[in-house]
């Protein structure tokens, strides 16, 4: 089990992070990637512990004693989700101040870059980075207090 | 340039939850944001009703397509007189139950995200008064549920779990019928766009679409909106949930969350499948649109209501159980007229029948409230709100027992208060209905309506006598009302007097309500469903 979570992780989430920068061209997109990097996160908490991210990855100190709700890790996610959906709507309301509807998108095509010769840069990202932290927040806040039970 | 204004009553309320969870830290500023929230979107839902309806050069509506793309591919958002008038209703509800709030839910129960939900459930009813697009409307129903679902569940006591689950499961399966509903209109007609719908319902030869499945899939929807609104025989939810839920958001699912069914069925019904005619007749109703098929159903629906809401508040023990089955019985009263616009030939008793149904949803947004919201004063006062602890109130909270005796009244029709115009049109509608076409059903929708008011009368007189009058039972005598509390029953109090007296405006914002649902030609223009084709 550790083992295949060693191997996996990494793969998991770069997949996901490739699945986020693609999404508003190609299949992808915020909310597949945040699934993915929470399936990521689950396979390292069913393989170590649901302290090990604390204590062994963070090098913290884990107080048994107390509540779910105070674990650090659990504060951490729902910050991202509120950061998340807070990106979400400002990149929403970022349109209004172009005179352009609300949710309106918008793309640049960077050229002449090494190695990838044009980049295309798309407003989208950024609704769909809050997704993606949305996404992540929420699923790893209900995983953990739920795992803990 | 599309008009930002039509989007903006969503967009306050988006920022005021984002803006709330960022400020759990410091409650006293969230309380603060949770109440600066409402009035910004109370102002909000005013400068739309006014740029767009009510102010002498306005255009009377206005579209907006969301993310810039054209309708019918984009999610299109659009204020007609019936959407300001059902905001103008959420705002007015949503501003009061924000202030009760911070003074009546206690303050641990108030950091658990509880303005964050509260301000999600008015996101939910904004996103559906607002939204042109079925499928959108599906999205903000369920917006709407997930937080009246942490709600119903709030306190987390065995009674609150076991009503929550309840209204879990029966919301579940009504939404999936929803889904069904959407999801086989789209097969039907090939499209999402309620505009869309409606032109090519109107013309079906045209774009190659076969009409007769619409009245079952928009009876499938009819289910879903009956359970929001509460009406017979999907009442059985309705007193359990107001019971468990906190007393503010229980004046929200009253006046607001109810009305949001109502409304979907005037739209889809009205405006959507208005022009559509179905090929046969369907067995036992007379003509053959989804409209025909309607009004009995809803009539038989409505005049249910009454009935079972009004005998089943005038056994209770509580206020609010009483005012639970009460609501029930109201939003019958509101039903009926729809009804009574959907069997009458397009004309003016038609716009009529809606226009009453308006008016008497406008008049039971406030006093319902004010009722509920009156009973969380005397909960945090006595502690408690069985008629059987409660007596003597007159005396010792004279102002608080005034606003309550005005609700009541309105709520029985005493003129010059607001209920006696809802009342009065309704009975008007079902009077003009029964003179232009005598016969066994408008005898039998007048004589429920008078039975219904009949019971009105019974149970506001058995709260009012049992609890504001006679002996002062001990907990009454500890009592101490929260002054701040009863000024904000005030103000709807003062309210519910207002438009009562200053009708007029008001009663032509509802007929302009009205035409705007009946306007279906208006409305598909307004939208231009033709993907920028020929715009």
């Amino acid at each position: 089990m550790k083992t295949t979570a060693r191997i996996m992780v990494p793969i998991i989430l770069v997949l996901a992070i490739s699945l986020l920068l693609q999404g508003h061209n190609l299949p992808g997109g915020g909310f597949i990637a945040g699934v993915l990097t929470t399936v990521a996160f689950a396979l390292v908490y069913v393989a170590y512990g649901l302290d090990y991210l604390d204590a062994g990855v963070l090098g913290r100190d884990v107080e048994p004693g107390r509540g779910i709700f105070e674990h650090r890790s659990v504060t951490a996610f729902r910050r991202t989700f509120i950061l998340g959906l807070a990106i979400a709507v400002a990149s929403g309301l970022g349109a209004l101040a172009f005179d352009e509807p609300f949710l309106s998108q918008t793309f640049v095509i960077v050229e002449s870059i090494p190695i990838y010769h044009e980049i295309e840069v798309a407003s989208a990202l950024a609704f769909d980075l809050g997704v993606y932290c949305v996404v992540v927040g929420v699923l790893l806040t209900i995983l953990s207090v739920v795992g803990a039970e | 340039m599309t008009d930002q204004l039509v989007a903006a009553p969503m967009l306050v309320v988006l920022t005021t939850i984002v803006a709330l969870l960022g400020l759990r830290r410091w409650p006293r500023v969230q309380r603060s944001a949770s109440v600066g929230g409402g009035l910004a979107y109370a102002l909000a839902v005013g400068a739309v009703a006014w740029s767009v309806v009510l102010a002498p050069d306005a255009p009377g509506a206005a579209a907006y397509q969301v993310g810039g793309w054209v309708a019918p591919f984009g999610v299109t958002l659009v204020v007609d007189a019936l959407s300001a008038f059902m905001l103008a209703i959420a705002a007015a509800v949503g501003l009061s139950a924000a202030v009760f709030s911070v003074l009546y839910v206690d303050r641990a129960n108030q950091r658990v995200f509880y303005h964050v939900l509260f301000h999600c459930l008015l996101l939910g009813v904004t996103g559906a008064f607002l939204t042109g697009d079925l499928f959108n409307l599906f999205v903000w129903f369920e917006v709407m549920l997930l937080a009246s679902y942490v709600f119903v569940a709030f306190y987390g006591g065995p009674e609150h779990t076991a009503a929550g689950f309840r209204y879990l499961v029966l919301n579940v399966v009504g939404s999936a019928l929803l889904l069904l509903s959407v999801g086989g209109l789209y097969a039907v007609t090939g499209t999402l766009n309620m505009a869309d719908v409606s032109r090519r319902m109107a013309a079906p030869g045209a774009y190659g679409v076969d009409p007769a499945p619409a009245v079952g899939l928009a009876a499938l929807a009819l289910v879903t909106f009956g359970l929001k609104a509460g009406l017979v025989p999907f009442q059985f939810w309705v007193p359990g949930a107001y019971r468990s839920a906190p007393l503010p958001v229980t004046a929200m699912l009253a006046g607001v969350t109810k009305k949001v069914g109502m409304y979907a069925i005037v739209r889809v019904y009205f405006t959507v499948f208005g022009g559509a005619t179905v090929g046969p007749s369907i067995a036992g109703v007379a003509g053959s649109s989804p409209l025909s098929f309607l009004a009995p159903v809803l009539l038989a629906m409505g005049i249910a209501s009454i009935l079972v809401g009004g005998v089943g508040a005038v056994v209770r023990d509580t206020i609010e159980e009483t005012l639970a089955y009460s609501s029930v019985a109201q939003i019958g009263f509101v039903a009926v007229p729809v009804g009574l616009a959907a069997a009458a030939p397009p004309g003016s008793l038609r716009r009529l029948g809606l226009a009453a149904a308006l008016v008497y949803a406008l008049h039971h947004a406030l006093a319902k409230p004010l009722l509920f919201l009156a009973t969380a004063a005397i909960r945090s006062a006595t502690g408690t709100n069985r008629l059987a602890d409660l007596g003597g109130l007159g005396g010792r909270a004279p102002v608080l027992s005034a606003c309550f005796f005005l609700a009541s009244l309105s709520l029985v029709g005493i003129p010059p208060l607001t209920g006696f115009f809802g009342k009065f049109l309704v009975f008007d509608a079902a009077a003009r209905r029964f003179a232009t076409a005598p016969g066994p059903l408008g005898a039998i929708v007048l004589i429920a309506l008078l039975a219904g008011a009949v019971l009105t009368i019974l149970y506001t007189t058995r709260i009012w006598t049992a609890s504001f009058w006679g002996e002062r039972t001990p907990a009454v005598e500890d009592a101490g009302v929260d002054p701040r509390q009863t000024a904000v029953l005030a103000a709807l109090a003062l309210a519910i007097v207002g438009v009562g007296i200053w009708f007029d405006p008001v009663f032509e914002f509802a007929g302009a309500a009205a035409d705007a649902a009946l306007d279906r030609e208006g409305y598909v223009d307004l939208v231009a469903p033709t993907g920028g084709e020929d715009a």
